[in-house]
């Protein structure tokens, strides 16, 4: 049976957790909003984009054929495959990060029972602490970046991954982050970004007058076109990823108070029966010694 | 008076949305105006300054780094990566300015047609 100075000590320390647990789960709802509203701002420039591809490659199609384009072609059997994926910079955040994670590990024996060499490409503490844990080496490491999405820095990065597939350094990249569903769902999305699947393009509604391009070259629009695209996917997934972390932090730590609650309560009551046993003994001996005394 | 609709999107959301009766982009292969009933073109933007003439006759500018614009005869949208809308009913023109300049030099392009893009949001200042 524990003192009753140590149940007390006890009842301090989870009180102190519980108030930490609750600040948490307040910052994290509160970045949770912004997030929420910075995707949903973007989305707009998503359908922007899709529509003016989707249209381009139409008007190139007429010309010659799409799978000939070195975005566009498919690959049946990849030899190397890039995967890029995203986890937050911090923990506490229930199951987000370790379920990338598994995802990935999951790709990444798929691929490799297939033969097919996979390279990583990691974004976020946690899964390069991961890997660096497992000592699988990973080609490309960012921190910071899916704390802070900024624009500039992912399209930089991308841009890496999207000059080796030119350069024929892989033959295909998935990009894969735990998105945000609402805010007490997550789910695991994959998107292969290069090459792109022009079925995934969604069908615009295409005008029949002849579009005039300016330069005149289709091929240098369309990759420039492209370029962004892929850019803004990796972007978005960053920010979808962030709201998902904050989604996800807010329900651990709101589960974590909820436990702090139940365990203080508990305590409590243990606190209440060892005292009064304490006082109960000492009623005992006292009664008991004047008995003696008689 | 014909009109268009005008809208310039960023990743970060929109910028500018309303009617207008013409508008000024700096294209890749050069600077140009869009009246209404345009053919349909699409075309690279540079870095530079797009000029909006709204149907009230007040002039807009908004400073770009790079992106696309796709014009139909009644509606121009202009995708970017970056943009600052300088001057607009709320005033803060200074800090707009500071902004819309700090895009300008941050873009990746030739140093040429950064400083004509900075002079020219320079110039709204003194046009003030």
């Amino acid at each position: 049976m524990a003192s009753l100075k140590d149940i007390k000590r006890k009842i301090k320390s989870v009180k102190g957790t519980q108030k930490t647990t609750h600040a948490m789960k307040l910052v994290s709802s509160a970045k949770l909003k912004r997030a929420e509203e910075l995707a949903k701002r973007s989305k707009m420039y998503a359908q922007k984009i899709t529509e003016m591809i989707d249209e381009i490659a139409l008007q190139i199609a007429k010309y010659n054929d799409v799978s000939d384009n070195i975005y566009f072609r498919t690959v049946e059997n990849p030899k190397t495959v890039d995967i890029v994926f995203v986890t937050a910079d911090k923990g506490l955040c229930g199951g987000f990060n370790s379920q990338t994670i598994k995802s990935v590990n999951a790709m990444l024996s798929e691929y490799e029972a297939k033969g097919t060499t996979v390279r990583l490409r990691a974004i976020g503490k946690k899964g390069i602490a991961y890997y660096r844990f497992n000592k699988r080496e990973m080609l490309d490491e960012i921190e910071g970046l899916s704390a802070s999405p900024s624009y500039e820095e992912a399209a930089k990065f991308i841009r890496a991954c999207v000059d080796d597939y030119i350069a024929g350094k892989t033959d295909k990249v998935v990009l894969v982050h735990n998105g945000y569903v609402n805010m007490i769902t997550q789910e695991i999305r994959v998107d292969n970004l290069v090459p792109v699947d022009p079925s995934t393009l969604p069908e615009g509604s295409t005008s029949n007058s002849e579009l005039e391009l300016e330069p005149d070259d289709d091929d240098t629009l369309l990759e420039a076109l492209i370029h962004r695209y892929l850019e803004y996917l990796m972007y978005y997934a960053l920010i979808d990823s962030l709201a998902a972390e904050h989604g996800a932090r807010m329900q651990a730590m709101d589960a974590a108070t909820t436990n702090a609650k139940e365990m203080v309560k508990t305590l409590t009551v243990q606190y209440n029966k060892a005292r009064q046993e304490a006082i109960t003994t000492e009623l005992i001996e006292i009664i008991s010694g004047v008995e003696s005394l008689k | 008076m014909k009109t268009m609709k005008l809208e310039i999107v960023t990743p970060n959301g929109l910028i500018y949305e309303g009617d207008v009766k013409m508008v000024t982009l700096p294209g890749k292969e050069g600077e140009f105006g869009v009246l209404p009933e345009h053919a349909s073109l699409v075309s690279l933007l540079e870095t530079g300054v797009i000029t909006i003439e709204t149907t009230e006759g007040k002039e807009i500018m908004v400073a770009i780094n790079r992106g696309y614009v796709k014009v139909d005869e009644n509606k121009v949208s202009c995708i970017v990566d970056g943009a600052v809308l300088i001057n607009d009913e709320e005033g803060r023109l200074s800090q707009r300015m500071a902004e819309a300049k700090e895009l300008l030099k941050s873009a990746q392009t030739s140093d040429v047609a950064i400083a004509a893009a900075v002079s020219k949001v320079e110039s709204i200042k003194k046009s003030y």
